[in-house]
């Protein structure tokens, strides 16, 4: 159950301030690229409204199996490296895994220590709109 | 009309930071809104100062203590004498943000690397990992700045009703209050949609051009004095959500041209669209 991204979040939480700025540079630089196919659809319907930098997920399910897809710009490392990590971690999950994912798991990796609150509310912001796409995406099929 | 910034020396070239990187009297200081840009690579000799971890009290909304502020000019190898250029992201809001705390401080020499981050990366310049140490100094905070540069809550109620000039630098839908009304977008934090009665809105990135550098004195004349009526001599307040995009718009009138009175209201909207009682105005 949400192995991977718990495994990923003790890590963050475990590291010293220096370590967890390291690993979200980490993330943010192996962020895949969005399908070709997904490209196209950069649109407003797929931005995560919360953050001023434009940031796109999608959602789609493969049976009761969970894929992510999303951009963040290079210049924006900090939430590139969260939305990597929730890519990372959470794609093969199942749709009531994500949706019971609670907002704690910022607090829990420690990024409030080293973005400040005002920082972390967009990251909240992309965690939410992760679970209003895989809702949306939960419904449709 | 101006023809060139009344303050030229403020602003400091790509080139002039590179003559001068090793230049013990200079100090070259990165504060960006993405923290971990810095340790992903910066100009060699630059040190990290964050406006939100280390120029913020973490308790109060307040700045640091003149103590606290002193030690981090101390750990960043900054004395009383030195040259401070900052730079960062996003046309140099944030650089400009830490400008304008230094100044509150009283530092004296501070200045602002035009184009910023952007620019200086767009050009290819050197960037590294390393992160440089400087032997620590002795600061002294001279500070008795924050009158003339800053402004609470109450002067700028009393600013308004006396119907001195305002000018609002946040987005246009900010400003007529259909930002609040998005769906799903508590983040703002503030209760009431709308800009302060008497407000002009001019958003911050007027002032700036698509490489990050600053708009020519005739460019910048013509907005603030030909579109929204602005003189030099005007008391103008400047304000935002919390202060850090007002903070490059107080920079272009205090320094690019020249106005004798600007203070940054810091509290800006996130503490006035809280305010029980206030006025406030909608549309545009």
């Amino acid at each position: 159950m949400l192995t991977e991204l718990n495994e990923i979040v003790s890590e963050l939480g475990e590291a010293d301030k220096q370590e967890r700025i390291e690993i979200l540079i980490d993330f943010a630089k192996r962020l895949p690229p969005l399908p070709d196919r997904l490209s196209a659809f950069k649109d407003a319907a797929h931005r995560v409204p919360e953050c001023q930098s434009p940031v796109f997920l999608f959602v789609e399910l493969e049976g009761s199996r969970v894929a992510i897809h999303a951009d963040a710009p290079l210049e924006a490392p900090t939430v590139r490296g969260f939305v990597s990590i929730l890519v990372e971690g959470l794609t093969g999950s199942t749709v009531e895994e994500i949706l019971s994912l609670r907002g704690d798991l910022i607090d829990r990796a420690g990024l409030p220590e080293i973005l400040g609150m005002l920082r972390v509310r967009g990251l909240t912001g992309v965690l939410n709109s992760l679970k209003r796409e895989v809702t949306r995406a939960a419904i449709a099929s | 009309m101006a023809t060139s910034y009344v303050h030229p020396e403020v602003l400091v070239s790509a080139d002039w930071v590179e003559q001068h990187r090793n230049d013990p009297k200079v100090r070259i200081v990165e504060s960006d809104e993405d923290i971990l840009l810095y340790d992903m690579g910066h100009i060699p000799g630059a040190v990290k100062i964050d406006w939100q971890g280390d120029l913020q009290d973490q308790l109060i909304r307040d700045y640091i203590t003149p103590a606290k502020f002193a030690e981090i000019c101390s750990r960043s190898g900054i004395a009383n004498d030195t040259t401070v250029v900052f730079y960062g992201d996003k046309s140099n809001w944030w650089a400009c943000y830490a400008f304008w705390a230094f100044k509150l401080f009283g530092h004296a020499d501070c200045r602002v690397l035009n184009g910023g981050r952007k620019l200086w990366i767009d050009q290819k310049r050197p960037l590294t990992t390393e992160v440089p140490s400087y032997p620590a100094t002795n600061y002294t905070v001279q500070g008795g700045e924050e009158g003339a540069i800053r402004v609470f809550r109450d002067a700028v109620l009393e600013h308004m009703k006396a119907g001195k000039p305002m000018i609002d630098v946040r987005s246009p839908k900010e400003f007529t209050g259909e930002m609040l009304h998005m769906p799903e977008y508590p983040q703002e934090g503030s209760l009431r949609g709308g800009h302060i009665p008497g407000a002009k809105s001019v958003p911050w990135s007027r002032a700036v051009n698509e490489d990050g550098t600053f708009k020519s004195a005739e460019e910048l004349t013509a907005l603030y004095e030909g579109e929204v009526g602005l003189k030099p001599k005007d008391d103008v307040v400047v304000y935002c959500r919390i202060g850090e995009r007002s903070s490059l718009t107080w920079f272009v009138l205090t320094y690019l041209l020249g106005y004798s009175k600007v203070r940054n209201y810091d509290g800006s909207w996130t503490e006035w669209g809280n305010l029980v009682r206030v006025p406030i105005a909608k549309g545009a």
